[in-house]
This record gives C-alpha cells, structure tokens and sequence, in this order.
C-alpha cells in the first residue's frame, strides 16, 4: 500500500479510528501491528514471511545474545543474525547481479558459461527493515541497551507501518521506548501530522510525479544525444523528482507516525542547500547516512588510523552505500564519486586549516601581503560566498545523479556529454512547458532549501499567520487532487 | 505551529479544499462537458483479469483506439449476449499484448487483433510498442492494493466530472497555458476535450459536440497531420518486418496450440488518412502478407460494403451512430468468416446510439 492511494486513506481512517478507542494499550499494539502486516501485504503478501523471519529471528538471536557471556558464543550468534538478514538481502537484491557479473568474468576469461536468468522479485522495502533489524542486533551485541523483553514492541518496532518500506531508518532508541508506553496523539500533533502527510503527498504526487517524472523520464530514456538545455532539464528534472519523491514518502511516515503520537527522526534537511558534500550528507537521507557512519565507516576505523585509511574507509562506505541503492554498477559509480568528493572535500578542508595557520603565523610576524584586485572578493563566509558554494555542491550533486538515474552506462555518458555540449547537435525534445516547469520546480526548491537550511518548517509555520498556513495548505491538497495521476510507486520501493 | 491556531488553520483548510472542489465540479458541469473514466493501467488491468472467461461470443480485443471506437460493446453483447473484453489502447501496438496472451499459459479463448498498420508495424522499442509493453508488464504487479484503490476511485470517477485525468488534471491544463512553442520541439497530439470519452468497459465514443462541430473535428485532422510530420518517414520493411511477422504467427500459434481462435479486423479510415496509409502501407505488402504469414482470417472493412459505408468525422475513427452500424455490420461477417457461433442475427430493437452507457 502507497500513501498515495485511495486504500491507504480508508486503511489509515480505520487505524486512526481504532488507535483512539478505549481500549487497552496492548491491544492499540496489536492493532498496529495487525495493520502494519496487512499494508505490508497488499503488495505481495508472500513476502512478509520473510519479514516475519528476521522479526523472529533477530527477536531471539538478540535475547541470545545478551545472556551470552562467551565472547565466541556472542560472535557465532550475530553472525547468524547477519548471515540471514544480509543473505536474504543479498539473495534478493544482488543475486541477479551477482550471477550476471559471474558470467561476464567467466567470459572474459574464455569461459562459455550460459546461467539461466533467475527471476527473482524484490520484496518491498527489505533494503530498509534488514537495516532497522540489523541495528538492533548489532547494538545488543555492543551491549548498547538491553534486548527489548517485548516480542510485541519489537515486531512493531520492525513492521511499524509509516517506515516500514522506505524508511526513515528508524534506530531501536527512536521508537522502541515510545511503544512502552500508551500514546496518542494531541491535538496540535494531530494537526500538524495531517499538514505533514499533506506536504508530503503534495510533494510526491504534483511537484515529483506530476511536474517532474515526464521530464525525467523523457530524457533518461533516449537513445541518443540531445540539446544542452534539454540535457540539463532532464538531469535537473530528475534531481528535484528524487528529492520530493523520496523526502516526500519521509514527511508523509513522520506526519502519520505523528497522528498516531509517535515521533520518527528527521530524514531529510534541506540538502540542496549544503555548503560542501560532509554536509549533503548530514542532509539527505540522514538515517541511512547515520546508520553507514556507526555500522560501518566508524568499525572499519574511521578516522582513527591515518588520513590513507580515513579516505580508504570513506570510499569503502561510500561504494556500500551506492550498491545499497540498487543492484548496479551504475550505483557504484554514483557511491564512488561522492566517496570521491568526500576526500576531495576533506584535503581541501584540511589544506585550507593548515593555510589558515600559516598565514595567522605570518600575520603575526608582521609579514601582510596586498592583493589587488578589481572586484570584492568572494569569500565562503558572506552569505553570497556560501550561497555559491552551495550551488557549487549542487553542480556536483547533480552530476552524480546522472549515474544515479541513467539505465545504463553509455546513456549516463551521452547525457553527459550533452550536458556539456561536447555533442553539438543533439535533439531538441522538450516544449517550452516542460522546461519552464522544471526550471521553476527547481528554483523554488532551491529558494526554499537556501531559506530554512539553518532553520525548520516548523519554525517558520509558527511565525506564520493562522490563515497564511491555512491558505497554504489548501493550495497544496487543492493541488494534489488536481494532479490526479500519481505512480503507484515511489522511487526508493526498488531499493 | 502556535497551540491556538490549529483547530482554526486545519477547518479553514477543509474548509477551502471543499468549496474549490464543489466549484471546480460545478465549473465544468456547467461547460456541458461529459463524464469520462480515466483508461488507465489499473483500469486496464481489470479487463485483462477477465480474458479467461473468452468465447467467441466474448472474444478478447486487441488493438489501437480505432476498435475502441469502432466496436461497439452494447451492440455486441445485444446480439451475442456477452460483452467482448476490450484491451486495446490508443495509440500503441497491439504485438505486446499478443505476446502475453501467447505466453499466457491459461488463455484459450478468443481473439479479435485490431490492425491499423502504422501501430501494427512499428519496429521493437518505438514509443507505441514500449507504451503498450509498460501495461503488460504492470499488469502481473497489479497489487490487491491498488485493485482496492481502483475500486474505490472508480466509485468517485462515476460521479465526478472532474476526476477525468485526460482532460482536466493539472498537466493537461498546464498545456494550454499559451506559451510560445519550442522550434523542433514535440509534446506530443493534443485534443480538443470534447474529442471522446471512454467508458467503464473501455470503449471510447466521440461526444456529442464533436460529432457536430466541424472545427473541433478540423482540430483533430491537423493533430494527425502533426503526428504524421513527427513519425518515421519510412515504415518498417525488410528483416525487421519479417521479424515482426514471425513474433506474430509465434504467439498466434501458441494461443492456437491450446485451442484458442485468432482472428484480424482491419476498421475504417477515410479522407487523408486513408490515402497516406494506403500509401505508405500497401495492403499486398502488409495486410495481405500478415495473413498469409500467420494463416491467420482477417477482415478488411473494404471487402464489405456494409463495412465500407462509413466517413471518420476525423478520418480515422467512427462517431458512435457508426460503430453500432459498423458492429451490427461485422458481426455477422465473423459468423460467416470464421463459423464462430455468435448468437443469433441482430433484432430491430437495436440500442439507441445516444445510450451510449458509461
């Protein structure tokens, strides 16, 4: 079930309705949990035996663990843990890929070999519940908290229906101490939950779907070279789609957790606004960035070790990172070039501090070199300076997201080279409609990300009148239900 | 948002968004404009549930829109008794959705292949092919949600006007801002609203207005020349037409292998439309080759002088009065064609065309 659906707004009225009847806290679980199944289900119902295996599996394995007190007990036991979470994962999401590069090698070392192509289906959001899972099990391990004793707050704290198949990965302290107790929401949570859920879904269904994805899609999907300014829409187009599409389904969990007096972690902060690449990712799609960062780049070392392994480790998260995306090497390509800009970032940071240093020294020894020059300086202190740095960024941003998108690795170049103009003479393919929408989108998007980067929504809806908000609002579900076409599906469903 | 505002800020909200809906409704009642379901992938999806039940008497359609229109599903079920399952959609290729009855291990029934040779003979990967592809592939991912959703939202479709995607969602709209055209640039055709509505089985139907104003029915014949202008020059020939007759005998073979019956329909045209595919698509050359290449029966509206009798207001579809004319016509030529046993012949009391039935 999508947020975007007419099922989900009877099956979200029906589990309001039972959240706030009198009945007992437990029960209230029950019907969460019943109905986080049951929105799970109407994808592929099969599917959620797999769910229920790591629920129970990670459920005991945890406990296991925590009763453990022989350090190769403890190893045996995780690994189990990891060896089903990440072998399902695997096995769904890469085993295709794996089998197809297998094949490649063997071919290019002489090798006949003609596998049959397995016809796997990837279950809904399994990238997203083995990582929520994972982090349980790995924190019990760390002896960061105790396993919860609950087999019914940890089932919920799995399938919890708002993050369950795109997340915000929701990390076992987030959510599982807010099932311990009875919950529901206020009003004023209430309220401002449905205006989330709307954002969101204005954010999914007009500006992604209805705006957007024609544009992208137009242009990621031709064979040959076109225009630069087409070029430059379709990645732009793109670009703001993976934002409101992805962004959009996280406002819209959070507004619904929110109705339903839970609270999920932020996902998103305004990324294309960030000054520098350290900060897109503290921006986009925060807990998956957090959970690389404690699983992953801080047990391979971080940087502890060196800036060789601090820039080895950032690649290696980087990559993982790109691969968890989808089952290509075009998403390695998009992993490595932010690990790439990421170290990139990181020598000019620190070349800049030892500079910084020097020249402090030299100041104080008196030594003051005059530059002429005939216009200001432009230093990424003033708000021009950091507004251009941050456009600097976005460049990149979006350079990366052609490897993102494109299917292939020949269409990722041909629409670079047209982005370029290296390929002068290439098709013109969008009316003057398309472009002025994108351009617009992505100004406004730019606009807004530029004004609340240092702030929040909330904030700035508390300095708003009563009726500006409201005015807004209507326009945003007036617009909704005047798109009317909306995918079935968002973007990250695939990952 | 302040504690004191809310309640306010969320009924003024409702408040809004119920009077925009309530006048955006009565807006376009007011413009006369009918009602129309939105023929989407869940709405095709629910007819291609229904392609087990096939018989002659309710045969399987594939096609372009030119059998949406021509086929008139009233007049069909009045005589056979049962209402064909119309899959066709418009502007694409009917060979994707022959390939999935092909490999459809559970269909044996009846099939009835719309030709029109400039969607029928495109080359693999040209748009009417991928469109048509993009339903047969959604289709076996048709989730029981969106089954539910389609449900409830053709609940709404039935009684708001303004629930009509084609015409009145907000890039439709957008496309009438008066903005100067891009040079070399194509959106693709763009109708008058009041070229056709499509109903809950699927059929489309000019409306009214259009089949009385000639200047909305000028505007469509310049969006066929416009599309002419921006198709391949050349149609498809050689290996790669080989190719595509080869694809077709395989699937038609495969439905045949478990007992089903195939049969191709070529419906009218008229006017300059007819002249360029005459042209461009030479009958010996194509349809004649098609069925010979297939051992396939076909019916060529200009065989028939009950078929033949027909003028597309647009040249290329027939207004609703002619598609129950044109049904009555066919039906009994399929009965004598392929000995299929369709019912008995027409009665008099034949539907009335303005009852065309959403």
């Amino acid at each position: 079930m999508v947020f975007n659906s007419f099922t989900f707004i009877v099956f979200f009225a029906v589990i309001l309705l039972l959240h706030n009847l009198p009945f007992s806290w437990k029960t209230k679980k029950v019907n969460l949990l019943l109905g986080s199944y049951l929105f799970y289900a109407l994808w592929n119902p099969p599917f959620i035996l797999l769910l229920w295996l790591s629920t129970v599996v990670d459920y005991y394995m945890a406990r296991l663990i925590a009763v453990e007190q022989r350090q190769l007990r403890r190893k045996l036991l995780l690994t189990v843990s990891l060896v089903l979470n990440l072998g399902m994962l695997s096995y769904f999401k890469y085993g295709g890929f794996l089998l197809e590069n297998f094949t490649a090698l063997l071919s290019a070392l002489g090798i006949s070999f003609q596998a049959a192509k397995p016809d796997i289906i990837l279950p809904v959001g399994i990238s997203f519940y083995t990582f929520v899972t994972l982090s349980y099990t790995l924190d019990v391990y760390r002896r960061k908290f105790e396993p919860e004793p609950s087999f019914l707050n940890f089932a919920l704290f799995v399938t919890f229906f708002p993050h369950l198949v795109a997340g915000p990965i929701v990390r076992p302290e987030d959510l599982m101490p807010q099932f311990h107790s009875p919950r529901r929401a206020t009003a004023q949570q209430m309220s401002w939950g449905l205006f989330l859920l709307s954002l969101g879904l204005f954010m999914k269904v007009t500006v992604a779907d209805g705006l957007l994805a024609d544009t992208a899609d137009l242009i990621f999907s031709l064979p040959f070279p076109v225009q630069m300014l087409d070029a430059w829409t379709g990645v732009l187009a793109f670009s703001s789609q993976i934002f409101c599409d992805f962004a959009g389904y996280s406002t819209c969990a959070i507004g619904v957790s929110l109705c339903l007096g839970f609270v999920l972690p932020d996902n998103f902060r305004y990324p294309y606004a960030s000054i520098g690449f350290q900060d897109f990712w503290r921006r986009w799609h925060i807990t998956l960035s957090t959970w690389l960062r404690d699983y992953l780049y801080i047990p391979l070392g971080g940087n502890r070790h060196g800036a060789f392994r601090t820039y080895i480790n950032l690649m290696i998260t980087m990559l993982l990172g790109g691969l968890w995306h989808g089952a290509s090497w075009t998403f390695v390509v998009w992993g490595a070039l932010h690990g790439l800009f990421l170290c990139v970032e990181r020598i000019i940071r620190q070349t800049a501090g030892r500079r910084r240093t020097a020249a402090a020294t030299q100041l104080a020894e008196g030594i003051v070199i005059n530059q002429a020059s005939l216009a200001p300086p432009v230093t990424s202190g003033s708000a021009f300076g950091q507004f251009m740095l941050a456009m600097l960024t976005l460049f990149f941003v979006n350079i990366t997201w052609v490897f993102f998108r494109a299917p292939t690795f020949n269409g990722a170049m041909l629409l670079l080279l047209s982005m370029f103009g290296v390929i002068p003479n290439g098709g013109t393919m969008l009316t003057t409609t398309a472009i002025i929408t994108v351009l617009t989108v992505t100004v406004v998007l730019i606009g807004c990300h530029w004004l609340l980067r240092n702030s929040s929504l909330s904030e700035l809806s508390k300095r708003l009148p009563w009726w500006v908000m409201s005015l807004g609002w209507a326009v945003m579900l007036i617009l909704v239900i005047l798109t009317q076409k909306s995918s079935g599906s968002f973007i990250y469903f695939q990952f | 948002m302040n504690a004191t505002n809310y309640v306010k800020t969320a009924w003024l909200t409702l408040g809004l968004v119920l009077a925009f809906v309530i006048g955006w409704e009565m807006y376009w009642r007011g413009q006369g404009l009918p009602l129309s379901y939105n023929d989407d992938e869940s709405m095709w999806a629910s007819k291609r549930r229904e392609i087990y039940g096939s018989t002659p008497a309710k045969p399987v359609v594939i096609g372009s829109s030119r059998i949406k229109f021509g086929l008139d599903l009233s007049t069909w079920a009045h005589t056979t008794g049962e209402k064909p399952v119309q899959l066709s959609m418009d502007g694409t290729s009917p060979r994707p959705m022959l390939t999935d009855l092909g490999n459809d291990p559970a269909f044996a029934g009846t099939l009835i292949i719309d030709v029109t040779e400039m969607l029928f003979f495109t080359p693999d990967g040209s748009f009417p092919e991928k469109e048509a592809i993009k339903r047969v592939t959604a289709y076996p991912n048709w989730s029981l949600s969106q089954q539910a959703g389609f449900y409830m939202n053709r609940a709404l479709e039935s009684s708001l006007l303004f629930l009509d995607d084609r015409n009145l969602a907000l890039n439709p709209l957008l496309n009438l801002l008066p903005l100067p055209a891009r040079p070399g640039a194509w959106g693709g055709p763009q109708f008058p609203r009041e070229f056709y509505v499509v109903n809950r089985d699927r059929q489309s139907a000019m409306t009214p207005a259009f089949v009385a104003d000639t200047a909305l029915q000028n505007k469509v014949k310049a969006v066929w020349l416009d599309v002419g202008a921006h198709s391949p020059p050349n149609p498809v020939d050689g290996p790669a037409l080989t190719a595509i007759l080869d694809a077709t005998k395989r699937s038609i073979d495969q439905i045949r292998a478990r007992g089903g019956q195939v049969l191709f329909v070529r419906t009218p045209s008229t006017g300059i439309m007819r002249e360029v595919e005459k042209k461009m698509y030479p009958r010996a050359k194509y349809w004649d080759r098609l069925l010979a290449h297939t051992q396939t029966q076909g019916i060529y509206f200009e065989d028939y002088t009950s078929l033949n009798q027909f003028v597309c207001p647009e040249w290329s579809h027939l207004t609703p009065q002619d598609a129950i004319l044109f049904t009555e016509a066919l039906i009994p030529i399929i009965a004598e064609k392929t000995g299929w046993p369709i019912g008995p012949k027409l009665s008099d009391n034949r539907p009335n065309p303005s009852t065309f039935r959403l």
